[in-house]
């Protein structure tokens, strides 16, 4: 005989609160939030009991608050900046010397990120050469860097190397290029940016939409038609198209570099400027000036009392751009450089040279040194970029790209030490690919490259992506080391404000939240790219 | 009649050459125009390097080149004729596999042997190895390029181990250094035997370990007994010893009797207790006559901040990745949003109004709400947490700690240590970058932790929880010791990195061995020696790591089941 199973009770029992483990729980939450709140105000009132004396706190009423705590941001720094991305004077405020920082820390962690992923994806793959030799070499070279220490890398490279290479006028120049290694720095060509990179920026960044849009369509027609049009190729040659457009454009925007000229110069345009020294010279023509004072019918003195002098900012791109465009039409010229521009303002009102070269803002901007000058301003042509070779001049080297020596050490060290790095996590990715893969890729016929770009690589990217990540960061938060070097990047900037303004407090708080967001920012844009090429799951 | 087998004159087999050069110059000249160009190129390299190493060092360049072609013909020969030597195999498959990899080999040797040529003529044949600061400057002297001057660093090896450490207290190193020597051999020893898992013997080494840390700080700090107090000492020392053993095996039952976290908890504080009062009492007997500041430098130093980071960060941050990991029923929302609305209320009043009433500008209006910031953070902790405070407060460390660089931290902990504390307590310098290195050391740590976490299946944490097992037994007995096992490479790994981080403790001031080192540069006696010290701990540095490598591969392949 079937029996029924017995009532459900219609009440559940209450359990009562002191045993209700889910009150228990927030309860103890509940006590653990207090406890903390409780260290944290302890801790607070140990802070203002020992530095509200200090006055580091203290508001514009005379009253001492948490909330005044930023006020000193506005204070003039009064220490200097040995090398900046942006203008700087000691007499510019805390905030601006910290942001000094930020961007030369963002300047090495950019170009290291950038030099490293390079170096390690080399080594990466050289470790997996079937070449005993160079297998062995990158494994040498990635067990050494990474199991010494950074700081001590740094030290050696900064210290040992660099710092006892030769005095700039006997520069190293490995195998006779133009790379300058020196005392004071390492010297490469590079380009130069001229103000009009403006104008050509703009046409690259519509260049590249319009890149995007023909390689969506060809793209989309390809899908239809089954078979390849070329989407990538023609994309690229419409890029190319409108980069070289906008070349030529900003090549004639000729607005933003200018030259003043005194009155007594004769000159409408750039062409009268070589015609007033041949003139000068005596109807010479200019590229037989050289010989001419070779054979002895002029002397060195003659030609440089008909040169143009010019007045120029040191390092500016202006001095180089008019430099390069006189050189080109073989006029002599001699250039006086000072630090700043109302400096050689200055020097032009008063007479020392006959074009003072700058760009066409920073001139209007300094009217106020010119005035009761006489003077024309004569715009000259420009090409975005102008690549310049170092060339030594006097005690400098004038043009080119200089890397300062901390510079030049930080960015070696971290490169060279991260890239160790990087090359085990490359070497690890290519190896997760399962053999099978490439022997699969060799039986239908594909060649090696087409091998590793269509089967490895896409595998071991997503193997590769995660631990590149945390090294990225780890290169962010090892720049903090230039401190040691003499690099002025964010930490050593605030270490210095720190010891000078007196508030230890505040100072810390911007720079974690600095180093904080350079994390967050490099994690999200990698984690973007990560999602990108995750495996899609069903 | 014997039949006579006719004799075959024994000749040398002709060895037949396959050569099929229309293959052979598809395969590895003819791929490609940019593999032409390519070869073209590196031979231009090779040739031009070996002719210039001619110049330079005809002998061995000599020598290499032959062997190389030597080998070259050999293994192409062998290849050719399909009859392999065991080496020309090798040669073939490692060296020589494409004319690219021939022309690699000599290049990088020439290249190598040029780099090795040129470091132990710096480090060996024009170096002075004497302690004599004249003496190495007169036979530095007669060389064009100088050597190294080793003297610096030979001179100084005192200084780079123990630094200030006093000479009349160097027995208390040795002793150390033999204890713990001691205690390494015997724990190789008896850990790695399987019939002594359960024996006394490694109870006893089990405690002896315990111990350890407390005779090894006491030692170095310079633990004195005060004259005359020895018989006193003694006795408080023995009954110490038996009340805290003791209360370790009350300890032991209790835990075992009431397996729940709550008693650890309450026993992790009547523990502190005991501690606190046990050193109060033998405190007044004894004194510590060393300051860690002073007393503690070089290699020592390394070592002790080395290892107390590994050592304090174990508990710590196990407990961030526990805590981080919690799946504990959150604080409800409209508690959440009753403590956010009433403390935003209250900072408004007393914080918004009078920075309002002195307020430049709109800017400065604005920022005057500031307490307005209390809700969206207390949403999105609602949010992303479930209300779960112990989650958000690990999270939250782990994440700041693990973003900034160690030596914002080191400086932090150098510099805000003594505002956070009350106006009179002192902490000594390096207890607090001992501490700062403890911490930021336990972020990491809890998410190699968590990792080893979720490495373990799903399945054990049900099954623990289906045979009836509470929390605190189930990660006692389950959980915690398979985690630990897969992260034990991660922890190596971690007190590697930890050893050599301890160089950045040079830029805040305190002397290790990095500091030392950079003192010894600075030596006026020494005058010129840049690169010596850095050289020397390049050694120290990748010797200690590779060491620690070695063993904990050794120790995995022990392990593994």
């Amino acid at each position: 005989m079937a029996q029924h199973p017995p009532p459900i009770p219609q009440h559940q029992e209450r359990i009562p609160f002191w045993r209700d483990g889910r009150v228990l729980g927030v309860l103890a939450q509940v006590l653990f939030v207090t406890m903390v709140l409780l260290g944290a105000s302890w801790l607070l009132n140990n802070v203002s009991s020992n530095i509200g004396t200090l006055g580091s706190f203290r508001c514009p009423d005379g009253t001492d608050s948490f909330r005044c705590g930023f006020l000193f941001l506005q204070i003039d720094a009064q220490f200097d900046i040995a090398e900046s991305v942006v203008d700087y004077t000691p007499s510019d405020p805390y905030a601006r010397a910290i942001v000094v920082g930020a961007l030369n820390t963002v300047k090495v962690a950019f170009f290291g990120i950038i030099l490293a992923t390079i170096l390690g994806t080399l080594t990466g793959i050289a470790r997996l050469s079937r070449n005993w030799l160079v297998s062995n070499l990158a494994k040498w070279y990635v067990d050494f860097f990474r199991n010494t220490p950074l700081l001590l890398q740094l030290f050696f490279i900064y210290f040992g190397v660099i710092l006892l290479l030769p005095n700039i006028r006997e520069a190293i120049q490995p195998f006779g290029l133009p790379f300058y290694l020196s005392q004071r720095g390492i010297n490469i060509p590079g380009p130069v940016f001229m103000p009009s990179l403006r104008v050509w920026l703009l046409f690259l960044l519509g260049g590249a939409a319009v890149a995007v849009v023909v390689w969506l369509l060809l793209a989309r027609r390809e899908r239809q038609v089954e078979r390849s049009l070329n989407s990538t190729r023609w994309s690229l040659l419409a890029f190319s198209v409108v980069a070289a457009a906008g070349w030529l454009m900003a090549n004639a925007a000729i607005s933003s570099q200018a030259i003043l000229l005194s009155e007594t110069l004769p000159a409408t345009e750039f062409a009268d400027l070589p015609e007033i020294v041949a003139q000068r010279l005596g109807g010479i023509e200019l590229a037989e000036v050289e010989t001419a004072v070779a054979e002895g019918r002029l002397t060195r003195d003659q030609v440089n009392a008909a040169a143009l002098t010019i007045c120029a900012v040191r390092d500016a791109p202006s001095e180089a751009n008019l430099a390069a465009q006189l050189r080109a039409d073989d006029a002599p010229y001699v250039v006086k450089r000072s630090g700043r521009l109302d400096q050689a303002a200055r020097a032009f009102a008063a007479g020392e040279c006959e074009l003072l070269a700058a760009a066409e803002s920073d001139l209007i901007a300094s009217q106020a040194a010119l005035t009761g000058i006489a003077y024309r301003l004569l715009p000259i042509a420009e090409a975005p970029l102008r690549f310049s070779i170092p060339r030594l001049e006097g005690l400098n080297f004038q043009g080119g790209i200089k890397l300062t020596p901390s510079f030049a050490a930080l960015l070696i060290g971290l490169v060279l030490y991260t890239g160790a790095f990087i090359a085990e996590i490359v070497r690890a990715g290519i190896q997760s690919v399962p053999k099978g893969q490439s022997e699969a890729a060799r039986a239908l016929g594909l060649t090696e490259s087409q091998r590793l770009r269509l089967v490895v690589l896409p595998q071991a990217l997503r193997v590769i992506i995660p631990p590149l990540t945390s090294q990225y960061l780890n290169l962010t938060k090892n720049s903090s080391l230039a401190i040691a070097v003499g690099y002025a990047d964010l930490w050593a900037i605030s270490y210095t404000t720190l010891n000078q303004s007196g508030r230890p407090v505040q100072v810390f708080i911007i720079v974690m939240a600095a180093y904080l967001s350079f994390s967050l920012l490099i994690s999200f844009l990698l984690n973007q790219y990560n999602r990108r090429i995750a495996l899609v799951e069903r | 009649m014997t039949t006579r087998e006719p004799t075959v004159p024994i000749t040398r087999q002709r060895r037949e050459i396959h050569f099929d050069g229309r293959r052979i110059f598809r395969e590895h000249f003819g791929r490609s125009w940019w593999l032409a160009l390519w070869l073209l190129l590196l031979a231009y390299v090779t040739l031009l390097y070996t002719l210039n190493q001619f110049g330079q060092a005809t002998l061995t360049t000599t020598a290499v080149a032959v062997i190389w072609l030597a080998t070259l013909s050999a293994t192409v020969y062998n290849e050719m004729t399909h009859a392999h030597h065991p080496l020309t195999l090798w040669l073939k498959d490692n060296l020589y596999s494409s004319v690219t990899n021939a022309l690699l080999t000599l290049l990088l040797t020439l290249l190598i042997l040029a780099a090795v040529r040129g470091f132990v003529d710096y480090a060996i044949v024009r170096a002075s190895f004497t302690t004599d600061p004249d003496l190495a400057k007169a036979t530095l002297a007669q060389y064009e390029k100088a050597g190294a001057n080793w003297g610096a660093v030979i001179a100084n090896m005192r200084n780079l181990m123990v630094f200030r450490f006093p000479r009349a207290e160097t027995w208390r190193l040795t002793f150390v250094v033999g204890y713990l020597g001691l205690m390494l051999l015997a724990s190789a020893f008896v850990y790695t035997q399987q019939r002594l898992r359960r024996s006394r013997i490694r109870q006893g080494l089990n405690y002896l370990w315990i111990i350890t840390p407390i005779v090894t700080f006491a030692l170095l700090l310079g633990i004195t007994i005060t004259p005359g107090a020895l018989q006193s000492v003694l006795v408080q020392t023995a009954v110490l010893l038996l009340l805290l053993g003791a209360l370790f095996y009350a300890s032991k039952y209790l835990l075992r009797r009431f397996q729940h976290a709550a008693v650890g908890l309450a026993l992790i504080l009547v523990w502190a207790a005991a501690v606190a009062g046990a050193l109060y009492l033998t405190l007044e007997n004894v004194t510590f006559r060393l300051n860690p500041d002073v007393a503690w430098g070089g290699m020592l130093l390394t070592m002790i901040i080395a290892v107390f980071a590994v050592v304090a960060s174990f508990p710590l941050g196990v407990m961030l990745a526990l805590g981080r990991r919690s799946q504990i029923r959150g604080v409800p929302w409209w508690l959440t949003g009753l403590t956010a609305g009433l403390l935003t209320i209250y900072l408004l009043v007393n914080s918004s109004l009078p920075a309002l009433a002195s307020a430049r500008g709109l800017l400065g209006s604005i920022l005057a709400f500031w307490p307005l910031l209390v809700l969206p953070i207390a949403y999105l902790f609602q949010k992303n947490f479930k209300g779960n405070v112990v989650a958000a407060f690990s999270t939250i460390y782990i994440e700041s700690v693990r973003g900034v660089p160690l030596i914002t931290v080191l400086f932090m902990s150098i510099i805000l240590f003594p505002i956070l504390l009350p106006p009179r307590m002192e902490i000594l310098s390096t207890w607090r970058v001992m501490a700062a290195a403890a911490l930021f050391a336990a972020a990491y740590l809890a998410e190699n932790v968590r990792g080893g976490l979720q490495a373990i299946p799903n399945g054990q944490y049900e099954a623990a929880d289906s045979i009836g097992l509470n929390t605190f037994q189930k990660y006692r007995l389950i959980i915690l010791p398979q985690a630990i096992r897969i992260v034990i490479p991660a922890i190596v790994g971690q007190f590697i990195g930890l050893f050599l981080d301890t160089t950045l403790i040079a830029i805040v001031g305190l002397v290790e061995l990095l500091g030392v080192a950079n003192l010894i540069t600075a030596q006026p006696n020494w005058l010129g020696v840049r690169r010596e010290p850095y050289i020397f701990l390049m050694f120290v540095y990748f010797f200690g790591s590779w060491l620690m490598v070695t063993l904990s591969r050794r120790m995995e392949s022990r392990t593994d089941r």
